[in-house]
């Protein structure tokens, strides 16, 4: 991997090991969260103690609290092993490990799972040993140094401050009055919504997932609301289509609406990216108020999602799961009305072919070449 | 011209197979041929044979994140790039991709 990534930003590439280890992490967290979710709609506790008494509900509760607390050691060993491969493991695991117990919770193992990945790597390409001791290379020397070198960090050097930062961010985000509250879920709901799943999106996300592990469900509400305005919205737009007489949409865009619904259900975006495109910054200006407009009421409702996705399928594991949906359909109308407004009229038959030259200009730096 | 490549996306249920759809239909339209492996959230699909490989003009990976076999390309050209800019500009990365080649 590494001699593949000789061009290319380092931005590119320190993203690229975040949404690596994302990637690993959305199914970890889906699976955990449902069952802690369904576990605790059931009445479900966490085991403490398995020689008392216990229930099937608490089975589920435990397994889905075990995971969730978890999330620090995925995402370390996620980022440290696409940083160095399998030598980053031992050190990205370990990281996760100490930054739960330091309540560094997962910017802990964020950050410490970028240090635990150069380790590693720097280890692996940098370190020279005698021909005698290349087996003890990876299995010994690599796994020590390296899981000693990122201990001794995450104890001494950043632990203590990430910890620290932590916790004045959850103080700081479940202290919110009222007007803060609203103006939050605006600012979220905007930054996840606009650019459809996008990097901004992911960064986003990346800082909600660290607030689930602290147990901050209610902006993820929001991210997940979201995502699903644009297809619900651009759906209502049909209807609205024969109501107002002015046709917005083209007949392949309608086509298009026939499969963007259903994957907005399951809170994906991108199934509405060829209407998008066809009319982009009326559609950016459109989400960026309907989201805002859905992640404030959202939030100020305190919606909270425990699992990070699965768009509708996800409100029965959701806290006020009715005014989420409320906050949606409000958020998608409002998405739909700026929308209709904004479009020109077309003819229903027209057909936007979209022409080779019209598409982007690729940036050379996107591009790694070996 | 002859090419390989592989797709894979950060929560690997979308924009994997949409790059996927839009590199071959690009690819198509100008005269290569084309096979594309997907590495999604459900497992590698589609998986590129050595002898494909081994066939091919160039390599162009659509990648948002590790994937799992980037050694199958050490000998040929590799181009690598984020989902998203093949989903916006699948005809000139194409281009690009032949001007590559064609240096060579």
């Amino acid at each position: 991997m590494a001699d593949v990534k000789r061009n290319g930003s380092i931005i590119n590439t320190l993203k690229q090991h975040a949404l690596t280890a994302i990637s690993y992490l959305i199914p970890i967290v889906v699976g955990g969260g449902f069952l802690l979710a369904i576990g605790s709609l059931m009445g479900g506790v966490a085991i403490e103690d398995f020689n008392s008494k216990w229930g099937f509900a608490d089975t589920l509760y435990t397994m889905g609290n075990q995971i969730l607390g978890m999330l620090p050691v995925v995402i370390g060993t996620g980022i440290a092993f696409s940083i160095a491969d399998k030598p980053g493991i031992a050190a990205g695991f370990l990281v996760g490990l100490i930054s739960i117990k330091m309540n560094a919770g997962f910017i802990g193992g964020f950050v410490g799972g970028y240090i635990a990945g150069y380790i590693a790597l720097f280890l692996r390409n940098k370190m020279h040993v005698p021909k005698w001791a290349e087996g003890l290379k990876p299995m010994l020397l690599i796994p020590l140094i390296s899981c000693f070198v990122v201990g001794m960090i995450m104890f001494y050097v950043i632990g203590t401050p990430i910890s620290i930062f932590t916790e004045a961010l959850n103080n700081f985000i479940t202290g919110l009055d009222m007007s803060q509250t609203l103006l939050f879920g605006l600012i979220i709901g905007i930054l996840s919504g606009v650019d459809y799943g996008g990097p901004i999106n992911k960064v986003v996300y990346a800082f909600l997932l660290s607030l689930q592990s602290e147990g901050i469900n209610e902006p993820m509400a929001v991210l997940m609301l979201a995502s699903m305005v644009t297809p619900f919205g651009l759906t209502m737009m049909y209807p609205m289509q024969k109501i107002f007489h002015k046709n917005v949409f083209n007949r392949t865009e309608v086509d298009t609406l026939k499969t963007a619904f259903p994957m907005g259900v399951c809170m994906i975006t991108e199934g509405c990216y060829p209407i998008i495109f066809n009319h982009l910054l009326p559609c950016v200006i459109a989400t960026g108020i309907g989201a805002g407009v859905g992640g404030a009421l959202s939030m100020f409702w305190a919606c909270a999602s425990p699992v990070p996705h699965g768009g509708l399928f996800a409100m029965v594991t959701m806290t006020n799961p009715l005014l989420w949906l409320l906050a949606l359909l409000i958020g998608s109308l409002v998405f739909a009305i700026v929308l209709f407004f904004i479009l020109k009229p077309v003819k229903a038959d027209s057909e936007i072919v979209l022409d080779e030259s019209d598409e982007a200009d690729i940036n050379l730096s996107d591009l790694k070449i070996s | 011209m002859k090419i390989v490549g592989v797709a894979a996306c950060t929560a690997g249920i979308a924009h994997t197979y949409i790059a996927k759809e839009k590199l071959v239909k690009a690819a198509e339209k100008r005269g290569h041929q084309i096979h594309i492996e997907t590495q999604g959230t459900i497992g590698t699909e589609d998986a590129l044979t050595d002898e494909e490989i081994k066939a091919a003009d160039c390599a162009i990976l659509a990648i948002d994140i590790k994937i799992s076999g980037t050694e199958r390309f050490k000998d040929i050209k590799t181009i690598q790039v984020p989902t998203e800019v093949v989903i916006k500009s699948p005809n000139k990365l194409i281009e690009k991709a032949e001007e590559i080649v064609a240096k060579n």
